[in-house]
């Protein structure tokens, strides 16, 4: 498959041509240039001596006087001597004073030099055959019953392929649950299972697992992987979101409510427009402003404003609709009937959205038991911060007034105050510098505490304002939102023509779907947008959601780039199926669970993950698209952390919440790492295995800062969209599992487990296989085992372990940006109460040996395989 | 069963084979570590270039914080004239707060001296470096776009101010792939503290991960968990693996068609070896002491020694078959005591580079190597809040800078280009920073319109939309 989609790629983009400079230098320059000071009277409402310059056509044509250009050769054309008044003629009238800047003659010069090339928007002509456009058309699905089966089995029958057998009990109950709830089968949920012998088993383990809260915080994990959800702004600073925390909760909670999808999609775009009041809909707005975002005194406020714009437009298009509406920025989308007007016109949908953190009441539902014990630590580091500052400034003042001669008495000036830092050193004025830094860090977190929305509002919130001090914001009734102009080549510099606020126009084009009218009024933009695509006739919402879903449960969608159903994107294989399960979707209340449901229940799902004639397979459907039998799939970077924390025992199922800080490579920790002016502080675990041992979902997402395990298993970036996740093999990954100080901590506490739990070496070993594989150990398994385990415990009894190193102040030695003087700082030490993870000295030397084995067992291949 | 039959006749010369010791760098796959898959071999190959080019690796010094042009090769008199000239500059909607309000212009406080045939001015403390500028293209007409750090560190870095694209290093592994099948296309030398943005200026993006940056850190294990645990002995650590792949033989029997399984057993045969190759290959003591002593190591200045150290591992990197090696040097940014700060990065990267320079020179490297020298923006010739005293220094300036490159395809001993009179803004010769990539793309062989990845519906390339080559900078 990857192979044709290059070929196909290759074909288009030869026959579309790319943009060059002079068709750069178009959009940015000629175009606003011919807009701003010719077509009034060459072209809109009048073409003065007969000269129209609204297309290429009319400059080749010319006027009067003859053709205006002459490509390649700007000092003979017409337009160009007239522009910079070398002639008789002059333009624009008005002599030297309405001159045209030298920068913008310059750019006529070149343009026309190389061509005098134009693309104006609407002059992208797109060419597709219809099959391209199937995603705009109307769902259509044939009379009569369907089944996911016979949808599949018709493909099959076509390639003379039949189904692969059902897989075995153990095996299916593995996959299920680990596709439901991203953590592996307890062992008395395979006995339930595998020992039940009536009809309805395997639906009564289905339910069991959609009912479980456990099935949120897996779905949800896919959810914030595509809308890119951080606990962080990312850039300089990378400052907290404080109560981002709380949008993450409420994507895990609409999940196992099995929330209406399509009220799912309004919470997210409009909530605070559509439920006003409502708590839940405002935080869930947080998803308008998950993408990476900055404003500080180094950047300029009309591109923060645009990056922002440019980052929504782009998310919705991509998250609601499949659409890559972020490739009309610049130009007409190159493939796709996106004129670059709908990408803007989407846009002003959002124009009068502001930043908003307003007071939100904490819901029954969200976990705040850490509440006061979180701000309370957090407090503490502030003050101990506070004191290293005012024991700074007290000693500057110190030296001042030493050498002044100012009284004890006497009060300093603000001027003296200022003047009195320069008496640091430069080493002490950058120590004090660091401290600043954490100051304003930590009190920017401490908000996590404060029952707030992370949100947005329509026109600014007068009070609940969001965005820094750096931001300026009228107050709402003198408010109007900005105009939104198509911008030449994405340049707030080039401002083109203004747009209304709209939605896409092609659905309605090519599939009769009508467009939605959005108005221009501070409030309701959103919700009108939100209510187009949550329409049960827009024929991209449920196809998409529904294809997402078919996607998590079968490792490739039925058309399989998820996030593009555009010409570019891999056309359905199954296309019938896509829109049978899209309709029945929207029929069963967009319930999530019903398609689950529909799906699980499919013999489908539930066969072998190989094929009995497994060669004839590979030779006929090389990447299994047709679905022969069940793909298998290496497990998640959540689900291997979740998993090896689960077995061992040290899972806490504790939900909800701010953020807890995981278990992480020690180096990383303590990296020092820019902030701006200074460093971030160190790195530390929550002291708490309560909360450090939690689901990964519920960990802090720094956007400078992730957690190498995760990232080394293809964990999701937090920057771009990610729709699918990766899953390579590389050595880097078995240094993780096989030396990472979290792998070697939880082998041990789960050989601690065993031992206590176990009455005998074998019966420990076969707890091990079960709780790892899910199956039952074999008499090789436990051979192998207690060989194994024979050889270590002679190795662990001759080798005492040696007690637990001392930690040690680290210090770093850096240059300072302020004076080019290195610095050497100690890095703050870990904080008091920390809860140790069992330590090997502590331990009899047959329960290292057990955690050797275990070692083994949790690095092997079934371990972090499914089938 | 047959499994048990087929471990105990097969294992022990495979065991032999897997974790037999004595085997040399160049035999095993270190790929690796760094970012081999099996099922996906090939995409490490090298590949041939869009065009004939003199450049095949290229060595990619990046100075975060934004040096100032004006400060160290391009010197404007005219500011000892105008120093301490007090001026208002205009809010408008383009500035950031930091640039606008009351500001004066200041004059360099270095002394700058000719260097070179060409006879370009540079800063006196680059006293080494200008004795090789004769291999050098200097160029000062570039413009970036941010004066936003960390966006304009991903715009230089990655070719888009948003975060999250690959890498220029990352673009030049997938165009070129990689001479050293043992070694990662792309390596990336950070200082000891990460920029503004992190890794990911250093990151692949939408490219396959195979592309990514590698850092080996200055600090701590160069390569993450790469050291085992305390108490893990050879002998214990060999054991247990003996075990691991044991389990893993006898899944991969149950699932024959699943190749994966194969691949992943292979990772930890491979991660086992490089534990104990990896610091052989970063152990720069073998060099000749006259060798280190050019690139600043062991020297009084112990910046400089820690420079030197990175560019020398470069040199071994880009020798041993590496694509694109990225030293990072941190704190241009001088907003105050610019004498100090810009004095301290300038002693500590003088010898470094210079060293570096001589050292491809001697070597025959620096045909066929392109150096490149840039931060994210250049400095401004007025300053704020400092108000003249002696702790001013410069701000942020995305109108000029000077960029300088060395090495294969370059026309060394040049200066191309020009900023005006106060050096606030390129005045000649001007040029996008997109325009940089393309060049640095051409000058490897690589044609930026070609060197194309389809991503989220659209071909994707460096410079975003298409640029033109500065033909100015070419031999």
């Amino acid at each position: 498959m990857p192979r044709a989609r290059m070929l196909l790629c290759g074909i288009a983009a030869s026959a579309v041509g790319f943009a060059g400079p002079a068709e750069d230098l178009f959009q940015t320059s000629i175009l606003p240039a011919l807009k701003r000071d010719c077509l009034g009277c060459h072209g809109e409402g009048q073409t003065l001596a007969g000269l129209d310059l609204r297309q290429r056509e009319g400059l080749l044509r010319g006027g009067q006087r003859g053709p205006s250009v002459i490509p390649g050769n700007a000092g003979d054309s017409l337009l160009y001597q007239v522009l910079i008044g070398k002639g008789a003629l002059s333009m624009p009238p008005g002599g030297e004073a309405k001159r045209l800047k030298p920068e913008t003659l310059a750019a006529f010069k070149e343009w026309i030099d190389g061509g005098a090339p134009w693309a104006d928007a609407g002059a992208v002509k797109w060419t597709y055959a219809p099959a391209d456009l199937w995603a705009l058309k109307p769902l259509s699905v044939s009379k009569g019953e369907h089944s996911i089966d016979s949808f599949i089995r018709s493909r099959l029958r076509e390639k003379d392929l039949t189904p692969a057998p059902a897989a075995d009990r153990r095996t299916l109950l593995r996959r299920v649950t680990f596709d439901l709830t991203g953590l592996p089968p307890a062992p008395a949920e395979i006995d339930a299972f595998v020992s039940d012998r009536s009809a309805d088993a395997w639906e009564k383990v289905v339910d069991r697992l959609l009912a479980s809260p456990r099935y949120g915080e897996r779905w949800a994990r896919h959810w914030l992987d595509i809308v890119r959800y951080a606990d962080t702004n990312g850039y300089s600073n990378d400052f907290e979101r404080p109560n981002a925390w709380r949008y993450r909760d409420y994507v895990i909670r609409s999940f196992n409510r099995d929330k209406p999808y399509n009220q799912f999609v309004r919470e997210q775009i409009a909530g605070d427009e559509w439920k006003p009041g409502d708590v839940e809909s405002l935080i869930a707005t947080g998803f308008l402003r998950s993408g990476p975002w900055e404003h500080t005194a180094m950047s300029v406020e009309a591109v923060t404003r645009q990056m922002w714009l440019d980052d929504v437009a782009g998310a919705v298009g991509t998250v609601f609709l499949g659409m890559t509406t972020g490739c009309a920025r610049c130009h007409d989308h190159k493939f796709d009937p996106i004129p670059t007007a709908d990408y803007y016109r989407i846009q002003a949908a959002f124009a009068s959205t502001e930043f908003a953190r307003p007071a939100a009441p904490f819901l029954q539902t969200e976990n705040t038991r850490d509440m006061e014990a979180g701000k309370a630590r957090l407090q503490q580091s502030i003050e101990k911060t506070d004191a290293r500052l005012a024991h700074f400034r007290t000693l500057a003042e110190e030296r001042l007034r030493a050498k002044q001669s100012i009284p004890a008495n006497q009060s300093l000036t603000p001027a003296e105050n200022t003047a009195a830092m320069k008496e640091l050193s430069a080493e002490e004025f950058e120590e004090f510098k660091l401290h600043q830094k954490h100051q304003q860090l930590y009190r920017e977190s401490l908000d996590r505490y404060a029952a707030k929305a992370f949100a947005v509002s329509s026109g600014p919130m007068d009070g609940a304002t969001d965005g820094g001090p750096n931001l300026k914001y009228s107050k709402r009734a003198e408010y109007t939102p900005a105009d939104v102009n198509i911008l030449a080549g994405g340049s707030l510099q080039a401002p083109g023509e203004r747009v209304a606020p709209g939605v896409l126009a092609a659905p309605a084009r090519y599939g009769g779907f009508p467009e939605a009218a959005i108005p221009t009024s501070t409030d309701g933009r959103r919700l009108a947008l939100a209510n187009w695509i949550a329409n049960a006739e827009n024929p991209l919402t449920a196809r998409v959601i529904v294809n997402r879903v078919w996607q998590y449960h079968f490792g490739r969608g039925i058309a399989a780039d998820t996030s593009n159903f555009g010409k570019m994107g891999a056309k359905p294989t199954h296309p019938e199926l896509l829109d049978w399960l899209a309709q029945s979707f929207m029929e069963d209340g967009w319930s999530i669970k019903a398609l689950h449901r529909k799906i699980l229940m499919s013999e489908t799902y539930r066969q072998a993950g190989g094929h009995p004639a497994m060669k004839i397979v590979i030779e006929r459907d090389p990447a299994n698209q047709l679905l022969a039998y069940f793909p298998p799939r290496r497990l998640e970077a959540e689900e291997i952390r979740d998993s090896i924390l689960a077995v061992s025992g040290e899972l806490s199922l504790e939900a909800g919440g701010p953020g807890a800080l995981p278990q992480i490579n020690e180096d990383v920790a303590q990296q020092p790492r820019h902030a701006m002016g200074s460093l971030q502080p160190a790195y530390f675990p929550s002291p708490e295995k309560r909360l450090r041992n939690r689901r990964t979902i519920y960990m802090f997402q720094q956007r400078s800062l992730a957690d190498p395990a995760i990232e080394v298993f293809n964990g999701a970036g937090p920057d771009l969209s990610c729709e699918r996740r990766e899953a390579s093999t590389v050595p880097t990954q078995a240094f993780t599992m096989l030396n990472s100080s979290f792998a070697n901590d939880m082998a041990l506490a789960m050989a601690d487990r065993l031992v206590r739990e176990s009455p005998s070496p074998a019966g420990a070993l076969r707890r091990a296989f079960l709780l790892s594989y899910g199956r039952d150990a074999t008499d090789e398994d436990i051979a192998l085992g207690a060989a194994h385990l024979t050889k270590m415990t002679a190795f662990h009894r001759a080798h005492p372990a040696a007690g637990p190193a001392k930690q040690k102040p680290i210090v770093h030695t850096i240059t300072s940006e302020l004076t080019g003087e290195q610095f050497r700082f100690q890095q703050q030490e870990r904080p008091p109460g920390y809860e140790e993870n069992l330590h090997v000295s502590a331990v009899a030397p047959e329960t290292r040996a057990l955690a050797d084995v275990l070692l083994g067992i949790l690095n092997a291949n079934e371990f972090v395989y499914v089938y | 069963m047959s499994t048990r039959s087929r471990i105990l006749t097969a294992s022990p010369t495979r065991r032999e084979l897997l974790f037999g010791s004595g085997m040399g760098l160049g035999s095993i796959a270190l790929t690796a570590l760094l970012g081999q898959d099996t099922a996906q071999a090939g995409v490490l190959d090298a590949k041939s270039p869009h065009h004939a080019a003199k450049a095949k690796r290229c060595i990619f010094l990046l100075m975060e914080g934004g040096p100032s042009h004006i400060d160290t090769f391009d010197p404007k008199p005219k500011l000892t004239e105008l120093h301490m000239t007090k001026f208002q500059k205009e809010r408008t909607k383009f500035e950031a707060n930091m640039n606008t309000g009351e500001r004066y212009y200041v004059r360099s406080p270095f002394e700058f001296k000719r260097a070179g045939k060409m006879g370009i001015e540079i800063n006196t403390l680059l006293e080494s470096f200008g004795g090789v500028v004769d291999d050098v293209c200097f160029y000062r007409g570039l413009k970036a776009e941010s004066v936003n750090h960390p966006t304009a560190l991903y715009h230089l870095n990655c070719g888009n101010q948003f975060g999250g694209d690959p890498a220029v290093g990352a673009w030049v592994a997938y165009g070129l792939g990689t001479e050293n099948r043992n070694l990662p296309g792309f390596v990336v030398l950070p200082d000891v503290a990460y920029p503004q943005g992190g890794a990911a200026n250093w990151g692949s993006g939408y490219l396959p991960a195979y592309y990514q940056g590698t850092p080996l850190r200055a600090q701590g294990a160069p390569v993450l968990d790469m050291a085992p645990p305390p108490g893990m002995t050879p002998e214990r650590q060999r054991a247990n693996l003996e075990f691991l792949q044991d389990l893993n033989r006898r899944h991969r029997d149950q699932h024959p068609h699943h190749d994966d399984l194969a691949a992943r057993i292979e990772s930890y045969e491979l991660a086992f070896r490089m534990q104990a190759e990896m610091p052989k290959v970063l152990d720069i003591d073998s060099e000749a002491p006259a060798t280190k002593s050019i690139y600043g190591i062991g020297g009084p200045d112990k910046e400089a020694d820690a420079v030197g150290r990175r560019c020398l591992l470069a040199r071994r990197m880009i020798e041993a078959g590496v694509r694109f090696v990225q030293v990072v040097v941190m704190g241009w940014d001088s907003h105050d005591y610019i004498d100090k700060a810009h004095g301290s990065r300038l002693r500590a990267i003088d010898k470094p580079v210079a060293g570096l320079l001589a050292d491809l020179k001697r070597t025959g490297l620096l045909d066929d190597t392109l150096v490149v020298w840039a931060g994210e923006f250049g400095r401004s010739p007025d300053n704020g809040i400092r108000q003249g005293t002696q702790a001013w220094g410069r701000d942020h300036n995305a109108n000029a800078m000077t960029v300088w490159m060395a090495g294969g395809g370059v026309r060394a001993g040049s200066i191309v280009g020009e900023t005006d009179e106060t050096g606030g803004a390129a005045a000649s010769v001007v040029h996008p920073l997109r325009d940089f990539h393309v060049t640095l793309l051409h000058l490897l062989g690589l044609d930026d319109n070609k060197l194309r990845y389809f991503h989220a519906g659209r071909e994707k390339q460096l410079s975003q939309v298409g640029g033109q080559v500065i033909s100015e900078l070419l031999a």
